[in-house]
């Protein structure tokens, strides 16, 4: 088997050996001798029911849970026995209730581990500032505040600054979305999607939210009781070939609307409507629609920005101006957002579209119905290429 | 005589003792705090040693509060044979008496840190030592520093006891007081006495507020 290269000096690999953890008075272990290489620079999900041992595997990566028996390596060294604590100030650790240092301001919460390791106080501030950049947030307004004067949205994005300050080739994170509320929670994960595009660390994820495991990871481990592995693979692969009843189960129905979560709307075709800009004549606008299929027209305002839907009818009664007429353009979804986020956008839009626009908020195309059933057709006709060639193989028992 | 009759003679008496009394009020403060960074010291150290061991906070609770339960009068009086008269007694017995507040309020605060706080130190590598001089401590101190309040409080109060063993401070114009109750001069004397030690406990308590607030984060 080759040895995965590291693709950057960024990332790490990780390999658990055997890794078992027992506690003293119960007869079953917490985690039963799980094995499982995680290559360097992907994000890997350990999703399981609660009580499978996925929090204790992810703890004993970084020791904070030390193992019974098995090895752990890191980058091929083995860091079983290290000295934790330095063990620790090279791995990021990001955990759900966030646990910032409320005494402590921001900057002094994020510049903790790069004082621990002696960097001097301009390099730390210099650090500071940039992290709170990469997660978005102004470093001027919030370098000096304290972690309860901030959101909950607010101290998670501080949460992952501080573990990322000294540039950790591996991240550790349980359930870091879990306590926050679903629309912060969905804007968080696209954050964090967006900021592992650029930084592109190893990340171990644990969350019990399959749904949540599907939309973050390159690979997922599903975990049963024991922290035994059912099926670690990518998403695409579980969601189209589970392994056994257990996965089959834990993905739940809708597997196929569950597909569109992996599929986003800039890697399919978008379709283009009618548009016209607010200042344009009328008859001009009624002729575009005319020769559309669609049933109604998306005004742009002078920056490409969409602004109204409007049909023939509205089009035809003067008197009132172009932005009171027909309905709001709302439902717009950005190019990096799953066809599941445009599929939903599109079923509350009463268009029955979804405008995608770009960082501006300038118009790109159009999500409709046909869309989605072409990106559909294309995932059923992959699973079935996949079934046939299944067909010539041994089918195991079962 | 009346009460309001013998107040009336007190501004007199003031007036011609006050700095008498200053130097009494001096000497009791000098006891106090002396009582008290001992005090916090030791109580500190027990309650960093057993905060962590349920049976080891609960014995050290359960013996400092029986210092409390043991009348002053006869705590004193016991370390006689021991330590004799003067300030040596007075401050080991007070000593004892100050433990109870602090060790069990450094015991609480230390305990009721969330969790996630003391996690998150360790998993970003703080040592054992780090976690508790950068995080447990600092948030614990708010707490820590009112129970070392209502100690210096109590021991203002109890180290005017100390006169029975001949200590220093302002028991001694009580205890002559007390002796001579029922004419002016005893009035005056205990009356007196009482309304330094008043005045003296007010203005630690103010002192050790403000230093509380000022050593307390502002992020807490």
């Amino acid at each position: 088997m080759p040895a995965h290269e590291q693709e950057t000096a960024t990332a790490a690999s990780i390999r658990l050996e055997s890794l078992t953890k027992r506690y003293a008075g119960q007869a079953e272990p917490a985690v039963d001798n799980i094995t499982m290489d995680i290559p360097a620079g992907e994000i890997v999900v350990l999703v399981g029911p609660s009580g499978c041992g996925k929090t204790t595997s992810l703890k004993m990566i970084n020791r904070i849970i030390e193992p019974t028996s098995g090895r752990i390596f890191i980058d091929g060294e083995d860091v079983t026995h290290v000295n934790a604590d330095q063990l620790r100030r090279r791995i990021g650790y990001v955990i759900q209730q966030i646990g910032l240092f409320p005494h402590m301001t921001i900057a002094e919460n994020i510049g903790m581990v790069p004082r621990l390791l002696g960097w001097n106080r301009a390099r730390i501030s210099e650090r500071v500032d940039e992290l709170l950049d990469l997660v978005g947030m102004e470093p001027s307004a919030y370098r000096a505040r304290y972690p309860k004067e901030l959101s909950g949205g607010q101290r998670q994005r501080v949460g992952v600054a501080r573990a990322m300050s000294a540039d950790p080739p591996l991240l550790l994170m349980d359930e870091p979305f879990g306590a926050i509320d679903p629309i912060t929670r969905e804007r968080l994960q696209n954050e964090f999607l967006r900021l592992q595009s650029n930084i592109r660390k190893t990340i171990v994820f644990v969350t019990h939210d399959i749904d949540e495991a599907i939309k973050l990871g390159d690979r997922i481990a599903i975990l049963t009781k024991g922290s035994k592995i059912a099926q670690y693979d990518t998403p695409e692969a579980i969601l189209t070939a589970p392994a056994n009843d257990f996965v089959a189960d834990f993905i739940g129905s809708g597997a196929s609307l569950k597909r569109l979560s992996l599929s986003r709307v800039r890697d399919v075709e978008l379709n283009q409507w009618a548009v016209g800009r607010l200042d344009d004549d009328r008859a001009q606008l009624r002729q575009s629609l005319t020769e559309s299929d669609h049933g109604s027209l998306l005004l742009l305002d002078e920056d490409q920005r969409p602004v109204r839907w409007v049909t023939g009818h509205d089009l035809t009664r003067s008197g009132e101006s172009l932005d009171r007429v027909g309905l709001p353009a709302t439902a717009t979804v950005e190019p990096h957002a799953t066809l599941h986020d445009a599929l939903n956008e599109m079923v509350t839009s009463r268009v029955g579209c979804a405008i995608v626009v770009d960082d501006q908020r300038r118009y790109q195309g159009i999500v409709d119905m046909r869309t989605v059933m072409r990106a559909i057709d294309e995932m059923r006709e992959s699973s079935q290429a996949r079934d046939r060639h299944a067909a010539v193989q041994p089918m195991e028992a079962g | 005589m009346t009460f309001l009759d013998y107040i009336s003679g007190v501004p007199a008496y003031l007036e011609r003792e006050w700095s008498d009394l200053l130097e009494l009020t001096f000497e009791h403060l000098l006891v106090v705090l002396v009582t008290i960074v001992l005090a916090t010291v030791i109580a500190l150290g027990l309650g960093l040693a057993t905060y962590r061991n349920q049976s080891g906070a609960r014995a050290v609770l359960t013996v400092t509060g029986t210092f409390l339960t043991v009348p002053s009068f006869a705590l004193f009086g016991l370390f006689i044979p021991i330590f004799g008269l003067g300030a040596v007694p007075t401050v080991v017995a007070l000593v004892l008496y100050a433990l109870l507040p602090i060790a069990r309020n450094t015991i609480t605060g230390l305990r009721s840190i969330d969790p996630a706080v003391v996690e998150s130190a360790q998993g970003m590598g703080l040592s054992r030592r780090q976690r508790l001089l950068r995080v447990e401590l600092p948030l614990a101190w708010p707490i820590i520093m009112t129970g070392v309040r209502v100690s210096t409080l109590m021991i203002v109060g109890i180290a005017a006891i100390a006169a029975i063993v001949n200590g220093p401070g302002l028991g001694g114009p009580i205890f002559q007081g007390l002796s001579a109750i029922g004419t002016q001069r005893g009035f005056n004397l205990a009356f007196s006495g009482t309304l330094f030690v008043a005045v003296l406990a007010l203005l630690l308590d103010g002192v050790l507020g403000m230093l509380s607030k000022l050593t307390t984060s502002k992020g807490l």
